[in-house]
């Protein structure tokens, strides 16, 4: 049979059946009352606790931990014994209070070369005024 | 002349979620009763092996309700619903490739074992089956969701985050190789 000899109706009928044989073996009312138990036991987590199972959350978080462990592993190997910080603490503070979009925007910058001679930020300059090196520098600062 | 009877008003999905989200359980289960048999329709048809149909419409609820902030009416609750299905079975597949329990195709067309059940079921669905098995996850989505559920691409294409336009596109090869492959 040619494949347009098949009305559109015909298969529109078969994808109707299809399933439903299925779907009448459910026990709907176990299947609802299986339904609100589960979300009974485990009910919907905080605002923050769903924030943070966002999935592009869990990746900026999983990549500043990593970023700032491998800035302190470089800081133990190659640091002068009792050379105190460089204030990094403070800015890392500071990154709890940034946006998604914020710490995205700074990862792609990291994720990409810059300008070495470009000056350093401005104190009191926000992270979107902050030019390429200067969220470098950032970063720099906050792996200490 | 004798006044009828009010008849009392059916809450409306919107209202019931609402409802849910005041923390309202019953709001939550009357949406399971509403609309747990087409999305099991769904799966069954987009491939969820009979034996997980149960688990796979309980997870999709649940996804649903802990999701429900997300909802913002911009289709259907249910044409919602049966998106994240498709959500939940893509992954229970991907799951069961990891544990390699079943390969995919194989997991794709299973159906009931019931021999007799099979042969009743007739082999131009079983066919129908393998094609739909066949066919990319948004095809197959496209062509269940217009086919079996009766949306408009307008729904469709909002619920699936596509265009209108190509969701037609996606209906239109879903039915020439669905044709070809029932031929």
């Amino acid at each position: 049979m040619n494949s347009d000899e098949l009305p559109d109706a015909k298969l529109q009928e078969l994808a109707q059946r299809l399933g439903a044989r299925a779907a009448e073996r459910l026990d709907v009312e176990r299947t609802a009352q299986a339904v609100v138990t589960r979300l009974r036991e485990a009910p919907r987590g905080s605002v923050v606790t769903r924030l943070w199972l966002q999935p592009a959350w869990l990746k900026v978080a999983a990549t500043v931990v990593l970023l700032l462990g491998t800035g302190a592993v470089t800081r133990g190997l190659w640091r002068p014994q009792g050379l105190a910080p460089a204030g990094g603490e403070a800015t890392a503070a500071g990154l709890n209070d940034l946006s998604t979009d914020q710490l995205q925007q700074l990862l792609e910058i990291v994720d990409h070369p810059t300008d070495e001679a470009a000056p350093l930020y401005p104190a009191d300059a926000s992270l979107d005024d902050l030019t390429a090196p200067q969220l470098r520098e950032l970063l720099r600062s906050l792996e200490g | 002349m004798p006044h009828a009877e009010p008849v009392a008003a059916v809450p409306t999905d919107a209202a019931l979620i609402a409802a849910w989200q005041g923390g309202d359980e019953q709001a939550a289960a009357e949406l399971v009763r509403r609309h747990a048999r087409a999305l099991a329709r769904f799966l069954a048809s987009a491939g969820a092996p009979d034996a997980d149909l149960d688990d796979l419409v309980q997870e999709t609820f649940i996804r649903a309700f802990r999701g429900v902030d997300r909802f913002r009416g911009q289709c259907r609750f249910r044409t919602w619903l049966l998106t994240i299905g498709g959500n939940v079975l893509k992954d229970a597949v991907r799951r069961a490739r990891r544990a390699k329990v079943v390969p995919l195709a194989d997991e794709l067309r299973a159906t009931d074992g019931d021999p007799h059940e099979r042969a009743v079921a007739g082999e131009a669905e079983g066919r129908l089956r393998e094609g739909l098995g066949g066919l990319t996850r948004m095809q197959r989505e496209v062509f269940l969701l217009r086919a079996q559920q009766g949306l408009e691409y307008d729904e469709i294409a909002a619920a699936l985050g596509t265009s209108p336009g190509a969701a037609r596109v996606h209906y239109h090869h879903a039915v020439k190789r669905l044709k070809e492959h029932l031929s």
